[in-house]
């Protein structure tokens, strides 16, 4: 994973490096003092700013640590409610028999629990214990079941679990009874297992792999937000305080913009390598199942999918920030920006919940805008071949190189406007340089 | 010969408004210039063109006799009217980012941001951020920044705004200095009397046109004389205003400044004050520069 992520920062510097010659060499310029490294230069200087001034910020340093409680308590909690589950409370009333006893732990260990016996002496106090949360069902005189809150039919608690298994077999052992079978019959019937049933589908993922792909999805969405919000008010800012003025006497639109998005980025990946790290050691030291199976595949996409997603939208936003004057007009153009998002990211919420993705959600996942919500969760969900994810991918790219050049149109001609919001028509209309 | 600085038939509009309308001058290296006119004249968007911060629909900007390209530009400096920092931003790093960015390498860009602060004596706020600073030092930063990388060509847009005499001093020494050791030196002001002593020549331009160009000296010495009198007793300068070819053009404290057409005779207005009372002030004075533009524009 941390190969991933090095590997698309590599990727990056020498594309940015191969950019950055050939507008020198269009424009006829010297190459800049600074340095022979990637990061030298306007570009390098620009992106070198805000990556020493996000890590200084305050508000930086405890977002992160907010984040890493966040992970963390995601990761440790299921794994302590997992350790604290102990075997279903069963009161009983009235005599259950060494027979029926047996066949309500067969029942229990049918749905993956366990069970603890628990005599009651009549069926008011055992109403009570089940009330005040000391048991969790009730079996009356051997016919009839007592649970505290109403089972419905798409309730998957082990209690629901139990309760429904311990129906009916004590059920069948009733009816078993009530046919006067021979007891040779009656065994044959109580040993009766069931038909083993084969999918034509791959089988559904693992929880661990559902719960990395919820958490990835969370993980993609928070940061994006975060990452986006950072572009938009950083490129406002320097328009509001009119600091841009003096910038673009010695550095050209196109490549301010780009030092910006590249040094926001760099230290938007440092904070995602660092929450994916922590996660990592924090799961392997507490035990935790997320990380075990296709997991790791559904982090290492979600880390790409991350890249790719701030690839594209941080361009986006750029372009709109330069529209903004001040922070209410920012607030207008962030809204209708995040909608794709925000619907890219309850959809895979859904799906990822349902594991169940629909045609329309695997469209979604072709889609630039909402790709990096819904691709990982089809991973996660084992419902698309590496070819698919690939051609995601490069749809995903080759759109953000044609966002990329429309934002810079748009950055370059909004960015000395100033005074007032400049109209979309305005900005692709001849104007300021 | 020096360096020099051209604007030729700059021409830019703003949907119904013109801001440049055909202006030409130019600006010698060795001699602080002043680029004066009301409030909305178009001194901003001149300078911003010079920068290629604004486009313009014709015209052309050369240096030292080419049009102006991104390279020369890394060699100017300049001072928006809309200051241009970064707020959160510690004042050193600021300027050493501001050097490097004009091509300095680090080093060589902190010692000069150092330099630039302790000569504008700012030099204990270089660890303070921007926004803590008052507008006086802020503006000296602001100038500290366009310095920065030694340019051959400063251009300050009303660097003078707000600031108090001690300011104005400093900066006007800087300005001077700056002329002197040969660079080019452009500041634009809507106050065109505060400036006077500063500049060595003007270019006066209103409604994007040039009203009036050339050195201080020539400029303020040409056209009617002046005179300033002032007679005890009277003072709205009541006892000038009749007399024929004498104009009050203002009073100022009750002393009448008046403008003598080329047939009157000093002698006569002489006695006529003294007529009206004990006479405490008597003396010829050059143009003022805003009387230079009124008169250019009448």
């Amino acid at each position: 994973m941390s190969g991933i992520l090095v590997g698309v920062l590599l990727v990056c510097a020498v594309a940015l490096r191969v950019w950055r010659r050939r507008g020198r060499r269009a424009a006829g310029e010297p190459r800049p003092a600074g340095g022979l490294g990637p990061f030298s230069g306007d570009v390098g200087l620009v992106a070198a700013r805000e990556v020493r001034e996000r890590f200084r910020a305050r508000i930086f340093r405890v977002g992160t640590l907010i984040i890493l409680v966040v992970v963390a308590a995601a990761i440790v909690i299921p794994k302590v409610e997992a350790t604290k589950a102990g075997p279903q409370r069963v009161g009983v009333v009235g005599v259950l028999g060494p027979r029926l006893e047996k066949t309500v732990v067969a029942s229990a260990e049918s749905v993956g629990a366990s069970v603890r016996f628990s005599p009651e002496p009549d069926q008011a106090s055992a109403e009570r214990a089940l009330r005040a949360g000391r048991l969790d069902l009730v079996i009356v005189d051997r016919s009839k079941i007592v649970v505290n809150a109403a089972i419905g039919a798409s309730d998957t608690s082990t209690t629901a679990l139990l309760a429904r298994a311990v129906s009916q077999a004590l059920g069948d052992a009733e009816a078993v009874e009530a046919a006067h079978l021979s007891p040779s019959q009656a065994t044959a019937l109580s040993g009766a297992r069931p038909l083993p049933v084969r999918s034509l589908q791959p089988s559904k993922p693992t929880g661990a792999a559902q719960t990395t792909s919820v958490i990835g999805l969370i993980l993609i969405f928070v940061m994006l937000s975060q990452y986006n919000t950072w572009i938009l008010m950083g490129v406002m800012e320097e328009k509001s305080s009119r600091v841009i003025e003096v910038l673009l006497a010695a550095v050209r639109p196109v490549r301010l913009l780009a030092g910006k998005v590249l040094g926001i980025g760099i230290v938007a990946f440092a904070q995602a390598a660092l929450i994916v790290c922590f996660a990592l050691v924090l799961a392997e030291a507490v035990g935790s199942d997320l990380l075990r199976g296709t997991a790791p595949l559904v982090v290492a996409s979600t880390l790409l999918w991350l890249v790719l997603g701030y690839a594209f939208y941080c361009w986006v936003y750029a372009a709109a920030g330069s529209l903004a004057e001040r922070q209410d007009q920012v607030q207008t153009l962030a809204f209708p920006l995040s909608l794709p998002a925000i619907f890219g990211y309850i959809m895979g919420l859904t799906a990822a919940g349902s594991q169940n993705a629909s045609l329309f959600f695997k469209v979604l996942a072709y889609l630039p805008p909402t790709a990096p919500f819904a691709m990982p969760v089809l991973v996660g969900l084992k419902v698309v071949t590496w070819w698919e994810f690939a051609a995601s991918a490069a749809i995903s790219l080759a759109c953000t190189v044609a966002v990329a050049r429309l934002a810079g149109t748009i950055y370059r001609r909004a960015i000395l406007r100033t005074g007032r919001r400049v109209p979309l028509r305005e900005a692709f209309a001849r104007g300021a340089r | 010969m020096g360096a020099l600085l051209e604007l030729e038939g700059l021409r830019r509009r703003f949907g119904e408004v013109t801001a440049l309308d055909g202006l030409s001058f130019s600006v010698p290296a060795g001699q602080v210039a002043g680029f004066l006119g009301p409030n909305g004249a178009g001194k901003t968007t001149a300078m911003r063109a010079v920068f290629g911060l604004t486009d313009l629909d014709e015209g052309t900007v050369r240096w030292n006799g080419a049009p102006v390209g991104q390279a020369d530009r890394r060699r100017f400096g300049y001072m928006p009217e809309e200051r241009g920092l970064y707020p959160g931003m510690v004042v050193g790093e600021q300027l050493e980012y501001l050097g490097r960015l004009h091509g300095m390498r680090a080093d060589a860009a902190r010692a000069a941001a150092g330099a630039w602060l302790e000569r504008l004596g700012v030099a204990d706020r270089a660890q303070s951020k921007v926004e803590t600073l008052s507008h006086g030092n802020q503006q000296r930063v602001q100038l500290a920044a366009a310095l920065v990388h030694d340019p051959e060509l400063l251009i300050l847009d009303e660097p003078l705004a707000g600031l108090d005499p001690a300011g104005i001093d400093t900066i006007g020494g800087v300005l001077a200095e700056q002329a002197r050791s040969g660079r080019c030196v452009l500041f634009s002001s809507h106050q065109l009397d505060q400036v006077e002593d500063l500049c060595e020549s003007v270019t006066i331009i209103d409604h994007g046109r040039l009203v009036a160009s050339g050195r201080v000296d020539d400029l303020t010495t040409a056209g009617e004389r002046r005179l300033v009198v002032r007679v005890e007793g009277d003072r709205e300068g009541a006892w000038a205003r009749g007399l024929d070819g004498v104009t009050v053009s203002e009073v100022d404290g009750g002393a009448a400044r008046l403008v003598l057409s080329p047939a009157v005779d000093s002698d006569s207005v002489l006695k006529a004050a003294m007529a009206a009372g004990r006479v405490t002030e008597f003396a010829f004075r050059r143009r003022r520069l805003s009387e230079v533009f009124r008169e250019a524009l009448a």
